[in-house]
């Protein structure tokens, strides 16, 4: 399944996402936030590609730039054939209904003046003509599909819990048939015991629908039962992107290497028995980069190359990319041996 | 109310000049609260009513008293005084009516006495019904006042804007403490002016038409009057003088620069008039040096220098009292060598040398009498320095006046130290402070004082030897110069006695030129009052005595 | 939200009685002198006598209940007979003004229209153009417009209209000649051309404080818009694909605006407080200038019935301001 062969749905490729830093009476520009910074991967048709990344790392900033949500700095974004990355605002309006997005704060998003009908009708509005009761049934069988009651239509936000409010969001995302869905942690604000629904309802919606997803978390078991890739960010960049199980066996970063040794084991021997990477040191600000590599202020394998270069993102194994000096196609095998026994022992 | 339609309905055509020159404009920039002099004793209700109410007798610009309802001014020559100074008997015009057609009689008058001396109504003017003992009808036009006590001047009731006849019939039900129940009567009394009210709005503006019984056919030559008040000073002159939305403005205290820059726009001009505040300088007669302890500034120590004549005298000549009026006042100054400068007929010409500045007479005057310059310009005799403290209270005007005083002196010889108290205090009474300006701690003060009315009796009484400031007084009293003069209490005690007009005046004038040529009180400006009016207003006469609206009447529009 | 009203008014009414005693009491605490305004002429035992014809020489209780029985009772009983021609009877003795001697409600029922048209247009004037000057602004914010829009705000807000009225009457009435310095009260409008006549002599008591009015509003709609802009419904709103114009009037502004709303209710009585400085600089002679005028004269019975009415506009409007927010925002609810 992770090696499927057909053209990729999402292209991106070099995405950069600055914000300006204005500062002084004045208001000069002063410097940028680089939040995503050259980032680069493809999203297949129907798979679900998974961003993992500390907090504050870019992922909503990337995930809300492949939906051209802002307009980006630099780069090349591809959906289904079409090349967004410069369109302007009214025809992007227009490609709307193929790529979607289910935010993080299920409260936050649903405007709070705006009934459930209002909500998940409105871009029925804006982009069908629908008569007012092939809308009202479009809005029930969406209601139905994310298992919310039909009785629930004209209430507003505040009156439901938080997993219910993340299913209006979900029924809002799939109004309009999408093709490609960034869902930024969206479950990440809700109660553990009401995580797996949602991510059951997730799932199976992208098989009835045969959705594209990007899965942004910080959760990697959470990532890794629902992603068919993955792709991991430190500070505005990809620094690993592999098929699923390859990044959890062995994964090459020395970033990636440090994140997984985080993650408990369910089972207490080997838990036990892990060894953990533990980083020392604040990741840095975003404004403020690092020269070289942007891991190299905390990574336990950092040498003085590592303070002048930026290691390349590069592919090291089929399917398997990678930005670090000391990973290559030969290094390999002793960098696999060191993460294969962190992680399979 | 009906009887003024009906008295519309039936009354001839007016004649073709009454109303013939439309609307006029007028602005106070305080609005008056009520039309019933009796129930207010602002200036601003007083004036406003006086386009309704009118009084017996009022007087002119030169506060000369003449007849107005009356159809004389009584006095003891015409018999309408007696002889003991107890009553004085009114006769009404002939032919009078109100406004609404009714004629006005004695009952009118009477009942205007009966009104404002009810003890529950709070009349605001009970005062200008003093020592009335009783109000009595002779006939149906003529009334006679008693009074409890002789009155050298019984023009008290029924005399001026304050005391004006009001109808019988409309305040009927209003005496006392249902005064203030009569909201109709009080806001549109029926009158015999040249006006009625058509709209009274309180603190805001009136609306007045021309009275179609006035007795006099041919006035009033406008047809309507607004009435306006409220804002402020500087907005009321505007309107006159820089848009020219107004015709008549009233009571312009402003800087004058300010009014002349106004005026100077060409829509109309600033007038002024001038009635009893003078500016004054008191020369203390005796010696303040606080080495005196309590005796100090009493007459038991004459002062060192100023109880000398030519001293005193060199003071007043060294000033210039024109550029003192330019700098100060303006308009609404001018120079006076009197302190009783006004009304007309009390106003001695006997001291109007002062006029002109004679630094060089002043000095000459020092030389004579010995006071000879010392080394370091100070003139001095026998060890006594020319050598002064002048106070006043702190006030801007004040302040320029002592800095321009104080170099004429040191022109002639005399040294001067300035000191300003700020006004509270200086005119505070209070006996425990030092500085107050009756207890004079100073050798010379400044300051301004007038009187009420047009009667100087009372004032010029101030000069007495009995009211000078003593401890043993707690510092009360006018006389602050702590003068005394047996002739001058002579006089003094004269004047209560007299009744003759001609003869209160002589007098009056004889203190005056008593005060002045001895030179203890150097007058120095006349401070009058100032309005302005638009250049198409004719017929204005500035009173200060009276309402300054007292002859509307007359009023008109020049072409 | 009927329930919720009605036990707001019953518990307003305790409030008001004891606001009306302690307004009372301040005033009488207060050193004033009905008397103190007159010419120095009139001798101090008429003073006496006028202040004991005010009524001044009762105890401060009697004083007090007469006030609230001529207020509470007789006022409105007085108001019914105007209103119905009903003849009620008895002899009622209504607020009287000590400085006009004239029922207080009527001198205020006298100057309610100016007030009304003066304030209550430039408060209309300044919310129209406070509104999409704030909108604009927070869209753009940073851009000239916005900072023009600051720095206009700052200027209304921070120079006092003493200072612009007197301004704008200088180059307008007295330069120009446009419009007339002193405002009529006692014009009627009865055709086109008093209508132009009364719209002239709006113009600049209106612009001055709608200046003033608008400055404060719309940096209030700036600031509301801002804090939504940046919500993350509004992004929602973009995802969806909506019009740029949907997003920013419907979303945004719509929620922008629930706080607005009640900030512009709570405004309101200010309205029937007049605005004391523009009257008086534009002689509009309202209530604003009809209070000042009492208070400088120490004319408590006006005074105290101003004031209070003043407090029942207060705390009306609070509780409409209360009611709008929950009609307003469906996340507020009351019951
Ligand atoms: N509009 C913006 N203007 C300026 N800086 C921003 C903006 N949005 C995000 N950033 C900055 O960009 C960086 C990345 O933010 P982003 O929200 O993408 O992180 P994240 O990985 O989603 O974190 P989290 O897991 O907490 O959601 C942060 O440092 C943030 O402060
Ligand atoms: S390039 Fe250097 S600093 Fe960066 S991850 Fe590799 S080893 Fe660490
Ligand atoms: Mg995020």
């Amino acid at each position: 399944m992770n090696e499927a062969p057909s053209a990729p749905l999402v292209r991106v490729r070099g995405l950069k996402m600055h914000f300006p830093v204005h500062a002084g009476l004045l208001r000069r520009h002063v410097g940028d936030i680089k939040a995503v910074d050259d980032i680069s991967l493809d999203v297949n048709e129907s798979e679900t590609l998974g961003l993992v990344g500390e907090s504050g790392c870019g992922k909503s900033t990337a995930g809300r730039a492949v939906l051209r949500l802002y307009d980006i700095t630099d780069g090349s974004i591809t959906i289904d054939g079409t090349d967004i990355s410069n369109i302007d605002q009214d025809k992007l309006r227009h490609l709307r209904p193929k790529m979607q997005m289910i935010f993080q704060d299920p409260q936050a998003s649903l405007n709070p003046r705006m009934t459930v009908a209002g909500i998940v009708g409105e871009p029925l509005v804006e982009h069908m003509s629908l008569s007012k009761n092939e809308r009202l049934d479009r809005i029930y069988e969406l209601m139905d599909a994310v298992g919310l009651a039909r009785s629930f239509a004209n209430r507003y936000p505040h009156e439901f819990s938080g997993g219910q409010r993340q299913r209006i969001g979900i029924a809002r995302a799939l109004a309009l048939h999408p093709k490609f869905i960034v869902c930024d942690e969206p479950i990440a604000a809700l109660d553990v015991s009401i995580q797996a629904q949602v991510v059951n309802l997730l799932e199976d919606l992208q098989e009835r629908f045969g959705l594209t997803y990007l899965f942004i978390s910080h959760d990697l078991s959470m990532v890794r039962h629902i992603a068919d890739r993955v792709a991991v960010m430190y500070l505005g960049k990809i620094v690993e992107l592999a098929p699923r199980d390859e990044l959890y066996a062995t994964p090459l970063h020395p970033y990636t290497q440090a994140l997984l040794s985080a993650v408990p084991e369910p089972d207490p021997v080997r838990e036990s028995q892990r060894k953990h990477i533990i980083l020392t040191g604040d990741v840095p600000s975003p404004a403020n980069a690092p020269v070289g590599c942007n891991f190299c202020t905390r990574c336990p394998k950092a040498e003085d190359i590592c303070r002048q270069i930026d290691p390349e993102f590069r592919e090291v194994a089929p399917g398997h990319f990678t930005a670090c000096h000391f990973v290559t196609d030969t290094t390999r095998k002793t960098a696999g041996s060191t993460a294969g026994n962190e992680a399979n022992t | 109310m009906l009887g003024a339609l009906a008295a519309v309905a039936i009354a001839p055509p007016a004649l073709a000049e009454r109303g013939s020159d439309g609307h006029v404009n007028i602005i106070y920039w305080q609005a008056p609260s009520t039309m019933n002099p009796y129930l207010s004793g602002g200036t601003k209700e007083l004036e406003a009513a006086s386009l309704v109410l009118e009084p017996l007798a009022r007087y002119d610009q030169d506060g000369n008293m003449v007849p107005w309802l009356a159809e004389s001014v009584p006095t003891v020559d015409n018999g309408g005084v007696s002889a003991d100074l107890k009553t004085i008997t009114w006769k009404l015009k002939e032919g009078l009516v109100w406004s609404d057609g009714s004629a006005v009689t004695s009952a009118d008058v009477i009942f205007s006495w009966k009104y404002c001396t009810d003890p529950e109504g709070g009349c605001a003017q009970s005062e200008k019904y003093n020592d009335v003992a009783d109000v009595k009808a002779v006939d149906d036009r003529t009334v006679t006042v008693t009074f409890g006590v002789a009155k050298p001047f019984p023009y008290g009731p029924f005399v001026g804007a304050q005391a004006p006849i009001i109808q019988a019939a409309q305040f009927a039900d209003c005496l006392g403490a249902k005064a203030p129940e009569c909201t109709d009567a009080n806001f549109g009394p029926i009158g015999t002016g040249p006006f009625k009210v058509t709209e009274f709005r309180p603190n805001d503006v009136i609306s007045f038409e021309a009275n179609s019984n006035y007795r006099d056919p041919a006035k009033p030559a406008f047809a309507t009057v607004t009435f306006k008040g409220g804002g402020d000073t500087a907005a009321a002159g505007r309107a006159v003088l820089e848009t020219g939305e107004f015709d008549y403005a009233w009571n312009m205290q402003l800087a004058p620069d300010v009014l002349a820059a106004m005026a100077s726009k060409g829509k109309g001009q600033v007038v002024s008039a001038f009635g009893t505040l003078v500016e004054r300088i008191m020369i203390n007669l005796t010696n303040p040096d606080p080495a005196l302890g309590d005796e100090r500034a009493t007459a038991k120590h004459p002062h060192p220098f100023l109880s000398d004549p030519a001293v005193r005298q060199a003071l007043s000549m060294a000033v210039d009292r024109e550029l003192l009026v330019e700098i100060g006042y303006g308009d609404a100054g001018r120079p006076t060598c009197n302190v009783l400068p006004a009304p007309e007929i009390y106003k001695s010409t006997a001291n109007d040398g002062c006029m002109a500045q004679d630094v060089e007479g002043a000095k000459k005057l020092l030389d004579d009498a010995g006071w000879v310059p010392g080394a370091d310009g100070v003139r001095q005799k026998e060890g006594v320095r020319l050598s002064m403290l002048y106070q006043t209270s702190t006030n801007a005007v004040r302040q320029d006046f002592q800095a321009l005083i104080k170099q004429w002196w040191a022109d002639i010889g005399i040294e001067t130290e300035l000191r300003n108290i700020d006004a509270s205090v200086f005119f505070g009474g209070d006996p425990g402070s030092p500085d107050t300006f009756q207890k004079f701690y100073a050798d010379i003060e400044m300051y301004a004082n007038n009187f009420d009315g047009t009667d100087p009796e009372s004032y010029m009484a101030n000069w007495e030897c009995k009211q000078a400031p003593t401890p043993e007084t707690q510092w009360q009293g006018n006389n602050m110069p702590r003068y005394c003069s047996e002739d001058y209490d002579a006089l003094v005690a004269q004047m209560a006695q007299t009744g003759k007009l001609e003869e209160r005046a002589k007098l009056a004038k004889a203190m005056n030129d008593k005060l002045m040529q001895e030179y203890i009180i150097v007058p120095l400006v006349d401070r009058g009052r100032v309005s302005a009016h638009s250049n198409t207003l004719g017929g204005v006469v500035l009173n200060v005595w009276d309402s300054e609206l007292w002859n509307i009447a007359d009023w008109n529009r020049m072409k | 939200m009927l329930t919720y009203t009605i036990r707001r008014l019953l518990l307003a009414i305790p409030t008001l009685i004891a606001i009306s005693l302690i307004i009372f009491l301040l005033l009488d605490l207060a050193p004033s002198d009905p008397t103190a305004n007159l010419p120095l002429t009139i001798p101090p035992d008429v003073r006496e006598k006028i202040r004991q014809s005010l009524g001044l020489g009762d105890p401060i209780y009697i004083r007090y209940l007469l006030w609230c029985k001529q207020f509470f009772v007789n006022e409105p009983l007085n108001m019914l007979e105007q209103w119905f021609g009903w003849d009620i009877g008895g002899d009622r003795l209504r607020v009287l003004s000590w400085q006009t001697r004239s029922p207080v409600v009527d001198l205020i029922v006298q100057r309610m229209p100016q007030t009304l048209w003066v304030v209550g247009m430039s408060y209309v004037v300044g919310v129209l153009i406070a509104l999409p000057i704030g909108i604009i602004s927070a869209y753009r914010q940073y851009s000239w417009f916005d900072q023009v829009g600051t720095f206009v705000s700052m200027v209304g807000f921070s120079v006092p209209t003493f200072f612009t009225g007197v301004l704008v009457i200088v180059i307008f009435s007295v330069w120009l000649g446009w419009f007339p310095s002193i405002y009529d009260t006692t014009h009627q409008v009865t055709d086109w051309q008093s209508f132009l006549f009364q719209i002239k002599q709006m113009i600049m008591p209106v612009a001055v404080l709608a200046l003033f009015n608008a400055a404060q509003i719309s940096r209030f709609m700036r600031a509301s818009m801002l804090d939504n802009l940046n919500q993350d419904y509004v992004r929602t709103a973009r995802a969806k694909g909506m019009r740029e114009r949907t997003v920013v009037l419907v979303h945004v502004l719509r929620n922008s605006l629930i706080p607005v709303v009640t900030v512009i209710a709570l405004g309101v009585p200010q309205i029937f407080g007049g605005a004391i400085i523009t009257e008086q600089v534009f002689k509009v002679n309202g209530l604003g200038q009809l209070l000042i005028i009492s208070i400088q004269g120490g004319d408590l019975p006006t005074v105290q019935t101003l004031t209070f009415i003043f407090a029942v506009l207060i705390i009306l409007f609070n509780l409409v301001a209360d009611v709008l927010y929950g009609v307003l925002d469906p996340r507020i609810r009351y019951d």
